[in-house]
């Protein structure tokens, strides 16, 4: 069984909006809510913890209850970073693995996150090509990337539980920052396999106020299961 | 299991319905709401020689008190297993024009056909979002036209109409199908106080409705959601 981490601890800020991204509404709907209600159907779910600052705690019990989401609860303190915020999450974690997703990405079916568990690998993720092409440099190129060899990196993510928490302690002692957990597992465990399952392109992150008017018609266009 | 939940099943088009689904056999168990208590045994015993008795269950609730309808749907999910079908069919009406309307006639119009439906529809989505589902209201066709003295009963079935078109589009995702019936004149008792000199047998029996129901509730049904469908039947 799996544990699933969400991340809901961020601000909004680049949003420019005082409520965060992921309790604005989209089709209505709160964003948070789209992912826990797919997750609630999801039977190899165990239970999810939400990582989020206090203030939210008591609204999130309320759409919870609402939204008549059956899987328990539990809530862990958002951190300073992501990277504090998955390690918080992971503390209650008690299952052999994990399933790590952020509520800013609400475009994620039941049947994704099915695919992602029956993936033979206990370490896997999304990932999606990169259709553009990347440089590296700031005013000035200084260098080219190879677009072939990079990948757009998605969530959701699993991992066995204790490779993920040994990853997350050496990070801490070395006081190194990752902005997120497969490069981190890959760096302190590059003979450990992650699987790169195929991503989907309407797996996007609900980032900027763009992303919210996008959001709508990916909704519609994939989620929405009209005849 | 699929459990289908209806209301208004002691008399006129609710009865008609209940009893033509216990023939078709369409859903595994029934779970019936209501509180007249000879209408709703008349009914029940009906259904019975259809389907054995353990498949039909009278939950007894007085829709002018929407706010104890969570529980029950509850206990209906408990005891029946997941909901896969509901039928608003109960409807109250008192025709006066808007100087003798009282507020509580007003009040308990809106309770059972607008907010009954509604409260039903939240909680009974709770327990349909995991498999789908099929949702059918019954409105009217004086929610559709302006008929003079009937102001509390065609302004409710006028927002069963809106609200059946707003939650077609916000439970698609869910795969729950939204449907709205507006049937024209009837013979049903509800009829019989907005034209009590109109001679039944000289208009739309309850059955005719029922039967487009359980077509529309039915397996082959698959594009009239999200409609208002009116139903009349040319009577000679």
């Amino acid at each position: 069984m799996y544990s699933l981490v969400l991340l809901s601890g961020g601000t909004g800020s680049r949003m420019h909006n005082t409520v965060p991204k992921q309790y604005l509404l989209l089709a209505g709907k709160p964003v948070i809510m789209h992912i826990l209600e797919r997750v609630d159907l999801v039977n190899e779910i165990s239970e999810i913890i939400i990582v989020c600052t206090d203030e939210y705690i008591s609204s999130i019990q309320l759409m919870l209850n609402q939204y008549g989401i059956r899987k328990p609860v539990r809530f862990a303190p958002a951190g300073e970073t992501r990277q504090e915020s998955v390690y918080n999450g992971l503390s209650l974690v008690q299952t052999s693995d994990v399933i790590i997703h952020e509520a800013a990405r609400p475009f994620v079916k039941t049947e994704d996150f099915q695919r992602l568990i029956n993936e033979e690998s206990r370490n896997a993720m999304y990932g999606l090509s990169i259709p553009f092409t990347v440089i590296r440099g700031h005013d000035y190129v200084e260098g080219v990337l190879t677009r072939s060899e990079l990948l757009n990196v998605q969530l959701p993510h699993k991992f066995e539980t204790q490779l993920l928490k040994e990853a997350h302690e050496k990070a801490r002692s070395e006081q190194k920052e990752f902005t997120e957990d497969a490069s981190m597992v890959f760096n302190y465990f590059p003979q450990t396999k992650i699987k790169v399952c195929e991503g989907m392109e309407y797996d996007i992150k609900l980032t900027t106020r763009i992303d919210m008017l996008a959001g709508e018609q990916i909704y519609k266009e994939f989620f929405v299961r009209r005849k | 299991m699929s459990t289908c939940v209806i209301t208004g099943f002691g008399a006129g088009i609710g009865r008609a319905t209940a009893i033509r689904l216990a023939k078709e056999g369409l859903f595994d168990k029934y779970a019936l709401i209501g509180r007249n208590e000879k209408d709703m045994n008349s009914t029940w015993e009906e259904m019975t020689h259809f389907l054995s008795t353990d498949r039909i269950k009278i939950y007894h609730l007085d829709l002018s008190k929407p706010e104890l309808i969570p529980a029950v749907v509850e206990e209906i999910h408990n005891e029946m297993g997941d909901i896969s079908c509901l039928l608003n069919i109960a409807g109250y009406t008192d025709p006066k024009s808007l100087l003798t309307t009282s507020l509580e006639s007003f009040e308990l119009t809106y309770k059972v056909n607008v907010f009954a439906p509604f409260m039903l529809m939240r909680e009974c989505v709770k327990y349909m979002k995991g498999g789908g589902g099929k949702i059918l209201n019954v409105a009217s066709t004086a929610g559709m036209t302006p008929r003079p003295g009937w102001l509390s009963y065609a302004s409710s079935k006028a927002s069963v109409i809106s609200m059946s078109q707003t939650l077609t589009a916000e439970l698609a995702e869910y795969g729950i199908s939204v449907y709205c019936v507006s049937p024209g004149r009837c013979a049903t008792k509800l009829r019989k106080r907005l034209a009590p000199d109109e001679d039944p047998s000289t208009i739309m029996q309850p059955e005719d409705v029922a039967e487009v129901i359980c077509n529309l509730i039915g397996p082959n049904e698959c594009c009239l959601d999200g409609q208002n469908i009116v139903i009349r039947k040319a009577v000679k």
